[in-house]
């Protein structure tokens, strides 16, 4: 109790004690029996009993004198002996007791606050030694725990990365194995429709049961097909169709659920480094959303097949080598125009200057290069159109940069290089990262296929850049790139980083700008300019397959367009060029959207566009049907065989 | 501008440089010299490319002489290699040379198209590799006398 009381007081400036003992004294009425030394530097206990009896338990609730004694010597009070002084006797009279501490004073309550309570004699002591120790030895411990542990985290993580790495690269490789076998399913079934068509228009033919004019407008191969099968069930041919979509739907299975690991990891990846949210809601969107309508009847996808199919081939004057020629590609020009058009196309670059594309900041571009010569040529190309430049030598340090936290607006990526290619940076990159990737390449050629078909890439992606675009690069840039080229992909890509149209045209060197307009409308959808890319800048490409085709064509149509460049690049393989390369469809569809009347007098641009994709009028021009056709069976049949060039 | 239009035509007027060299493409890299009378951008960039193409060259030679393991891969792409730094100056002659390699080395025809036997493409590779080292020499004589390189 005592302990209690003494040691209670500790937690106050002066211990309860001392503060009692001083409020004791304070007390005329017991001068008598306990008061202050005439010094007033100590007390005396005058009559021990009266004090023990009465006093003691008043103040410190007890009764026992030696405990109270006790109490004063742990406070380092002493007795006062006066032995020595007149006999031995105490000015205060025989059985007084007198206690004395250097800080007790009568008129000084505020010296109270130093009398503690002695330790308890070894412990306290060292206790406040090991507080002092503490700060040095302890923290010295605890942080070199500390650096042991960060540095265990950093192994793991490293070790987590790596891991993660070589996880999405065998997913990928997965992927792509397992695209490419979806792929020949869907070849097979594409030269079945074909077949079907030629089956279904040649038993109709010989019955008569239309006339030609109503089956020129069903031009659609599905109502052939569907039609025959009301007809003739029995057809070899379509019990070879049912045989395939029955195990192309199996095939189909799979993917899916790789796919959505594969997202997964993206995703997992994706909130690590925080990217642009709206291309995460807009990355899983279509794949989630993509598959049912790509495989849900057999019907619909031969369809959409079909409506894909467009001409391709050495036929269409498409000169890889020229990025003016892939803008050709869809529904391309008469070649020979375009061969006319190209030299005034090139006068017009020997004038022009490089113009101000008019950034609210430098974009920082990534230029992955192995090439000493093009990179350079490509850093300087870069930096006139005021950007800021960070270059890489090969696949490997682009993934490093971009992986070690480093942000890019645009990541231009040659496609061969030493160490790791682009087409592999692209993928890993692409598990944690949504920059727009634009693959620079001369190989827009059949020779360098087969390097794609080790990428799992089916053959049947011709167009090497569309086979790019399938493995996750956003856009094409063909090599040797021109100014005009490296300028349109910037603008196509870093839309957002445009000033306001009204700005740009405030801009100063007034004369540069008007020009570089002109060749981009030449070219192709100016997106900055536009009022249709404008309203559509918002998803500016990042997620490709969203073009502004698609938002013109039915919605299943769309949705399924959106689920392909993910889920199944060849049989559509042409299809998500078209789709992805917004530009490549667009200028027809653009320079339509404000000039209608000059094009298709009295129909809305869209609707010609649309009955162009599905082939509405092929039957009435077997011409255009051949082209149609012809090359891509070629192409699907032997796909070794590269474009005679 | 005009200056720089002045200086384009000279490449070409020089003998050769026709077949030699796309204007376009050269003169858009000639755009990027900061100084019409110094080019010292183009300069660099076209004789890093002199040093560049050596290298390649020699190792071509090498590989060609030892045939050591993949040597046609390697073959193949120091042709793409080259290809592409030549292209992007517009040094078509050369270019196209190097495609060649390129295509044998995975033996396969000019085109790429028909596959070739290995001793087939050992022949062409020889063939073709001297034949790139010609054209680069003239190409390298025609921009020297651009550049007004009197070491040439």
């Amino acid at each position: 109790m005592d302990s209690n009381q003494g040691g209670g007081g500790g937690s106050n400036n002066s211990s309860d004690f001392v503060r009692k003992l001083y409020k004791m004294l304070e007390n005329p009425s017991d001068e008598s029996v306990v008061r202050w030394g005439n010094d007033g530097d100590s007390f005396v206990v005058l009559e021990n009993e009266k004090f023990t009896k009465h006093i003691l338990p008043k103040h410190f609730k007890h009764s026992n004198f030696a405990s109270f004694v006790r109490q004063l010597n742990k406070y380092d009070f002493h007795k006062v002996r006066h032995s020595n002084e007149e006999n031995g006797q105490s000015p205060y009279g025989p059985g007084a007791w007198e206690f004395k501490h250097p800080d007790f004073k009568m008129n000084n309550k505020d010296a109270l606050d130093n009398i503690r309570r002695k330790a308890p004699a070894p412990r306290k002591p060292n206790q406040s030694n090991t507080e002092e120790f503490a700060p040095s030895q302890q923290m010295d411990m605890v942080s070199g725990q500390l650096m042991a542990t960060q540095a265990q985290l950093h192994q793991l993580e490293g070790r987590y990365n790596e891991l993660s790495i070589h996880h999405s690269m065998l997913l990928q490789e997965v992927i792509g194995l397992q695209k490419t076998v979806v792929n020949h399913e869907h070849v097979m079934q594409q030269i079945m429709t074909f077949l079907h068509g030629v089956d279904a228009t040649q038993r109709r033919n010989s019955k008569l049961i239309f006339p030609n004019g109503a089956q020129a407008q069903n031009g659609s191969v599905e109502a052939p097909v569907q039609t025959a099968d009301d007809d003739n069930p029995a057809s070899p041919l379509q019990h070879a169709s049912k045989l395939l979509s029955e195990t192309n739907a199996d095939a189909m299975l799979n993917p899916r659920n790789l796919e959505h690991m594969n997202e997964i990891t993206m995703r997992m990846n994706g909130t690590l480094t925080t990217p642009p949210p709206d291309f995460a809601r807009a990355s899983v969107r279509p794949t989630s959303r993509g598959p049912p309508s790509a495989t849900s009847t057999g019907s619909v996808r031969l369809d959409n097949l079909d409506n894909l199919v467009y001409p391709v081939g050495s036929s269409n004057g498409i000169d890889p080598m020229y990025s003016e020629h892939i803008n050709n590609i869809p529904y391309a020009a008469p070649p020979k125009a375009v061969e006319a058009s190209e030299p005034k196309f090139l006068e017009g670059r020997k004038k022009s200057a490089f113009p101000d594309p008019g950034w609210i900041r430098p974009p920082q571009i990534l230029l992955v290069e192995d090439d000493p010569t093009c990179r350079r040529i490509g850093s300087k190309f870069l930096y006139a159109f005021h950007c800021s430049i960070d270059s890489a030598l090969d696949g490997l340090e682009a993934v490093n940069k971009m992986n070690n936290g480093s942000k890019y607006d645009l990541v231009l990526m040659d496609i061969i290089m030493p160490n790791l290619d682009g087409v592999s940076a692209c993928h890993l990159i692409r598990q944690f990262d949504t920059t727009p990737i634009v693959a620079m390449t001369s190989n827009i050629r059949s020779d360098d296929i087969s390097m794609y078909f080790q990428h799992g890439m089916s053959i049947i992606c011709l167009f090497a850049s569309s086979a790019l675009i399938c493995l996750g690069m956003n856009d094409v840039l063909p090599k040797p790139f021109t100014k005009e080229g490296l300028l349109h992909m910037l603008e196509k890509h870093l839309v957002h980083l445009k000033k306001p149209l009204a700005q740009t045209d405030g801009m100063p060197a007034p004369q540069p700008v008007p020009i570089a307009r002109q060749l981009v409308l030449k070219e192709e959808d100016s997106p900055a300019k536009s009022p249709q890319a404008t309203s559509n800048w918002n998803s500016p490409s990042q997620m490709p397959g969203v073009s502004p085709v698609g938002t013109t064509v039915p919605d299943e149509f769309a949705q399924a367009m959106r689920g392909q460049p993910v889920q199944h690049p060849s049989p559509y393989g042409v299809n998500p060029m078209q789709n992805n390369m917004g530009y490549s469809t667009s200028p027809h569809m653009q320079m339509q959207a404000p000039q209608p009347p000059q094009q298709t007098p009295g129909h809305p641009a869209h609707r010609r566009q649309v009955s162009e994709i599905s082939g509405g009028d092929d039957l009435n021009n077997p011409a255009k049907r051949q082209q149609m056709y012809a090359p891509q069976m070629q192409q699907q049949m032997g796909p070794m065989q590269p474009r005679p060039r | 501008m005009s200056a720089s239009d002045d200086k384009s035509g000279d490449i070409m007027s020089i003998p050769g440089a026709e077949d030699q060299i796309d204007p376009a493409t050269f003169e858009q890299i000639l755009e990027m010299d900061d100084d019409d009378a110094e080019r010292e951008f183009s300069k660099s960039i076209v004789y890093d490319f002199f040093g560049q193409a050596d290298t390649t060259f020699k190792k071509m030679d090498k590989e060609l002489e030892k045939k050591e393991d993949k040597y046609l891969k390697e073959l193949s792409e120091l042709g793409h290699f080259l290809k592409g730094s030549s292209a992007t100056l517009g040094l078509t002659k050369v270019k196209d040379s190097c495609e060649k390699i390129q295509h044998y080395g995975q033996l396969k025809d000019d085109s790429g198209t028909k596959d070739i036997t290995e001793e087939q493409a050992q022949e062409k590779l020889g063939t073709i590799i001297k034949q790139a080292k010609t054209e680069f020499k003239e190409v390298k004589e025609i921009l020297k006398e651009f550049y007004k390189d009197d070491d040439a």
